[in-house]
């Protein structure tokens, strides 16, 4: 089908088929064809991009109106501050200011930022993290299904004495940077974290002071 | 030795084969590439390693882009243009026909309300764009907050005809400041809306883990 026409030449004998009716070869050049079609192949190649969205489901809670003071013990958290330059601060445990009532040392803030931030995490909650990673050999070694690795990895990261964190972000912290985070939470382990815009006035200052140094 | 003589013929190939594959691949990207709509707004999301795919219908999207400006959008036809003549009653306008298709096609709308009719005037997509470009978006501010209207506008109307809730999304720029996202959300999750749950459309990252 293909074949480019033989013409004349191959046969030599050009001059006595000049008066016999032609071959009647149905043979086309699809040269051209073959052309074409491989340039709106290549066209449609290089202009398909894979462009594949996806979705991060935020569950955000409504604020309780009757019971504003429904506070998390925040002894076992982690509060994230993201701030401009994609810069990380954090403390662990509660916030207490300069010359607090209890006496207790005040609170310092540590800078990091994103490529070091899952370490601080993972070192964090190291039990959860182990637990998890265990989880996922039995998974790979086929110990368990896909259900109960779900489940399973629900319930340690829901246990209440794993690592809860808070990310704040005060008014130069982008969006992209919250999402890394909420990102890193996931691969932290750590199942309860809240995300908030409000900066406490006392936090403001002590980030005020530690992004002067930066 | 006659074995060894060589064929007489060119030395063509039968190119059939390869012209089936080729115009079989071309059949498929030809069928399967669905051109991304000409959108009004661009926005860069951000990347995250969830992996949930994104909805194709029953969804508003909230879109907010890098400048804060915030957009409307939603994914089926008849529910857009049930919320345009909701809104338009609003404000003394009454949508052609020619007007409600032109609205159901057009992806994120970020005008005032009272902006609808002109907008739905022009003919092209680059003018409704430059046209849109005037304005900051869907008024967000506590005087004039038309995003809840929008929102609150949508849900019911989804709500009377499928007796189930949109599924809500956001769809943010990744450089835009979380100031103004948070306001979306806190507009969310104000009373008489109430969302708390809802979709953060992202990119699929691969490389991080």
């Amino acid at each position: 089908m293909a074949q480019v026409p033989e013409g004349g030449g191959g046969e030599g004998g050009g001059r006595h088929s000049k008066k016999r009716a032609k071959k009647g070869s149905t043979h086309i050049d699809m040269t051209p064809m073959v052309d074409l079609a491989f340039l709106l192949l290549t066209f449609f190649i290089l202009t398909t991009t894979m462009y594949k969205p996806s979705t991060l489901q935020m569950t955000y809670p409504v604020p309780d109106e009757n019971n504003p003071e429904n506070k998390t013990k925040l002894s076992n958290a982690i509060t994230l501050l993201l701030t401009k330059n994609d810069q990380i601060f954090y403390y662990i445990g509660e916030f207490h200011p300069a010359g607090n009532a209890e006496g207790k040392p005040p609170t310092t803030l540590t800078q990091t930022d994103f490529s070091k931030v899952r370490q601080v995490l993972v070192d964090q909650n190291k039990a959860t993290v182990a637990q998890l990673n265990d989880l996922v050999r039995q998974f790979n070694e086929k110990k368990i299904t896909e259900d109960e690795y779900n489940a399973k990895r629900k319930e340690i990261k829901g246990t209440n004495d794993n690592l809860k964190a808070i990310i704040k972000t005060d008014e130069d912290a982008k969006y992209r940077n919250m999402i890394d985070m909420v990102d890193e939470m996931d691969i932290a382990g750590i199942g309860s974290y809240g995300v908030l815009d409000e900066l406490k006035p006392e936090e403001k200052v002590l980030l005020d002071a530690e992004k002067a140094k930066f | 030795m006659p074995k060894l003589k060589m064929p007489k013929s060119s030395p063509a190939l039968d190119m059939t084969p390869m012209v089936d594959l080729a115009f079989l691949l071309v059949t498929f990207f030809m069928l399967t590439a669905q051109f991304r709509p000409e959108e009004a707004v661009a926005v860069d999301t951000p990347s995250s390693m969830s992996e949930s795919p994104i909805p194709m219908t029953n969804m508003m999207t909230i879109v907010v882009d890098s400048t804060g400006r915030v957009f409307w959008d939603f994914t089926d036809k008849g529910v857009r243009i049930a919320v345009l003549e909701e809104l338009g009653k609003r404000v003394n306008y009454t949508p052609s026909q020619e007007e409600k298709i032109k609205f159901a096609n057009v992806g994120p709308v970020g005008v005032p309300i009272e902006r609808l009719q002109e907008m739905l005037a022009l003919e092209t997509g680059g003018e409704r764009k430059e046209y849109m470009d005037q304005f900051r978006g869907i008024p967000t501010d506590s005087l004039n907050n038309q995003l809840r209207d929008w929102i609150a506008t949508t849900r019911n109307i989804f709500y009377n005809d499928a007796q189930q809730n949109p599924i809500i999304a956001l769809k943010a720029d990744g450089n835009t400041n979380y100031m103004k996202v948070a306001e979306v959300i806190r507009i969310f999750q104000s009373p008489g809306i109430q969302i708390s749950k809802f979709k953060m459309i992202t990119d699929l990252e691969t490389s991080r883990m």
